[in-house]
């Protein structure tokens, strides 16, 4: 009986895919099992009868029948047995947002939870400047616009204020010859691009495609927390020189923080044991800045930097407003770069702010208006950190607008001093014990 | 001699040379910090730590894992049961097989051993022994990841999350349903639709 009943499941689902008239090979099979039924039961003549009728019907039927394989462990889908909320939790800690893009056509589940996604990181890929026209009508243009970007970075510290300009200035349009692709943001809004940087590919698609962090984030509807990387910092300087800027932005500039060295020594691992704390105090009196920062042109230097990274910042901050409008769940907003130069930040309150009251526009230039500012400067000719690092001239420059009440300067000691990555924390907590230099400047 | 003492003379005998404590306040206060007392317990091991309270954890095949309490409450799901009172006996996990369980209360076990980081040396340590600790076969990580949920063990489920996240990362669609055995079930024109929707990720 036993037998029986296995058998008779497999002939008869094998029955469907058989084609010719099988009602014979039935009877004889049925009387094949009966024939086995009353004979004791022996494997020897199972395996006969059985092996006697396997090659015909392999014959006939797919030699995989589906039904009868239950799925072995190894082929089981691992995702089936977790449930939404994980698979969201998985997808918040892959936040790439090309990595989301391809996990959005794996499968319709996928795809359907890949929008939920409350943590996305972009990788911008390039800054596209605006040259001139004849160059980018140019299907090759991509290889001419990245060596003018080089040229642009490499110099000294007045050209960068140009190249800005240049760099974050109205998107080109692709040529023609891709409108096969994806289309593009409008000119007027950002020019940086996801999507790898081909410059070998000279087909007839023309060099590259661009998609625009907005067009890229029109996927995501429930973003929260937002970070966007640059490849490289705006700002072109020497090998030696250090600058860092953290901005906070509203729907206008509400403070930035620069701190600068003419020169900047790490340690190496045999010097760090020498360390001392009392070289800090040491050879510098009561902190004031020496005569000779004014003529050589120390000052001047500093104004330059920090003209420099306010430009930057506003650049930034213009780029961003129409992801801004349409990300109407986001909580934190950085925009950062891959050198670390500068770090702009908006929080929900002032992300609120800027869609309420949005930004005045800086004329001429893809920039937000910089308003009246007061600043105040440190300074230290050498200062020497507790972990070896040496930063010759360095500079903390803290900005704000003019026109914000003067109490919330007291808690500025710890916001300033906190702005920054380690080492260069321990370096801006040093600087601002020192004696402070107030200036002004006007909007810009 | 023994006859003339009574009751009344030892007695004051023995106030006498009892260590007064002042109770003013403005004496000495006599305290310990909560480092001074860990310390102090770490000198008797056997002894202090016998009578730390320990929790019996029950697989769903039957099979009983005792650990202590301080172990136990990395997971919040089991501290909520102990503080409502439901930890007498033992506490049945009818979600979490024998297998996972036990390498749940290793990961527990490592993490509370380990005092909170401040050393340099004693961070790196813990990260490759969570490096090591998700060096298992798929269906493995899947089952820690759905008892981390379950056991609620903030932790580990960011851990074992991020380790299929990287396994994810870089791959291709197709890579990634081979990975996974994700089933493809896009029609051919949705899938072209998606593909073209999402070109940008795949250049």
């Amino acid at each position: 009986m036993h037998i029986k009943l296995v058998i008779v499941p497999f002939w008869v689902e094998c029955k469907d895919n058989i084609q010719h008239n099988t009602t014979q090979r039935n009877t004889t099979l049925s009387y094949q099992i009966h024939t086995i039924n009353q004979i004791p039961p022996s494997s020897h003549l199972f395996t006969t009868t059985m092996s006697s009728l396997l090659p015909d019907l392999t014959t006939r039927i797919h030699p995989e029948p589906p039904c009868i394989l239950s799925p072995e462990p190894q082929q089981l889908d691992r995702f089936d047995s977790l449930p939404d909320s994980l698979l969201l939790l998985i997808f918040n800690n892959l936040a790439d947002v090309k990595a989301l893009g391809r996990c959005s056509s794996v499968s319709r589940r996928f795809h359907s939870l890949v929008p939920q996604v409350q943590n996305v990181v972009v990788r911008v890929d390039c800054v596209i400047s605006d040259d001139d026209p004849s160059s980018s009508s140019n299907s090759s243009d991509k290889s001419r616009s990245i060596s003018t970007l080089f040229r642009n970075l490499i110099g000294g510290i007045f050209k960068p204020i140009q190249a800005l300009g240049q760099f974050l200035g109205p998107k080109r349009s692709s040529p023609p010859s891709t409108a096969a692709t994806s289309p593009l943001s409008s000119p007027s809004t950002s020019s940086l691009s996801v999507g790898s940087v081909d410059g070998d590919d000279l087909e007839q698609g023309g060099g590259v495609t661009h998609h625009s962090p907005t067009q890229v984030l029109k996927n995501f509807n429930e973003i929260r927390f937002l970070k966007i990387e640059l490849p490289s910092g705006e700002l072109g300087l020497e090998d030696d020189v250090l600058l860092r800027w953290r901005a906070d932005f509203g729907s206008t500039l509400d403070n930035c923080v620069m701190l600068g060295a003419s020169s900047v020594v790490y340690p190496d691992k045999a010097a760090s044991n020498l360390s001392n704390c009392d070289v800090i105090g040491g050879n510098d009196d009561n902190g004031s800045i020496p005569e000779s920062f004014y003529t050589n042109g120390g000052l001047k230097l500093r104004v330059v930097w920090t003209i420099s990274s306010l430009i930057a910042a506003s650049a930034r901050h213009y780029l961003l407003q129409p992801i801004i409008a349409e990300h109407k769940t986001l909580d934190s907003l950085v925009l950062t770069d891959a050198d670390g130069q500068g770090v702009l930040c908006m929080n929900r309150e002032q992300l609120e702010e800027l869609r309420v009251k949005p930004l005045s526009a800086s004329s001429a230039s893809k920039r937000t208006l910089v308003p009246a500012l007061n600043m105040r400067l440190w300074y230290a000719p050498h200062l020497e950190l507790p972990d070896g690092t040496v930063l010759k001239g360095a500079t903390l420059v803290a900005t704000r607008p003019s026109d914000q009440s003067v109490q919330r300067e007291v808690s500025d000691g710890l916001w300033v001093s906190s702005a920054f990555e380690e080492p260069f924390g321990t370096a801006a907590k040093m600087l601002v014990k020192r004696r402070t230099y107030c200036l002004e400047m006007n909007s810009f | 001699m023994l006859k003339n003492l009574n009751s009344k003379h030892i007695q004051r005998f023995s106030y006498k040379y009892l260590p007064q404590f002042p109770i003013s306040p403005n004496s000495p206060k006599l305290g310990f910090s909560r480092s001074q007392i860990a310390n102090y317990r770490s000198n008797f091991p056997t002894t202090i730590m016998s009578s730390s309270k320990t929790i019996v954890l029950r697989s769903s095949d039957g099979e009983t894992f005792e650990v202590d309490e301080a172990v136990a409450v990395e997971s919040q799901t089991i501290k909520h049961m102990i503080e409502d009172g439901c930890a007498d006996t033992s506490i049945p996990l009818p979600n979490v097989t024998s297998k996972i369980l036990s390498k749940v209360i290793e990961y527990c076990k490592k993490h509370v051993e380990t005092p909170n980081a401040d050393e340099k040396v004693a961070e790196e340590d813990l990260k490759s022994f969570d490096a090591d600790f998700v060096k298992v076969d798929q269906s493995t990580l899947f089952d820690l990841i759905l008892a981390a949920n379950y056991l609620n063990i903030k932790s580990l489920l960011d851990l074992t999350c991020q380790t299929v996240a990287d396994m994810i990362k870089g791959k291709t669609p197709e890579e990634i349903r081979k990975t996974f055995n994700i089933k493809n079930d896009f029609t051919p024109e949705e899938e072209e639709e998606v593909r073209r929707e999402n070109a940008w990720a795949f250049e």
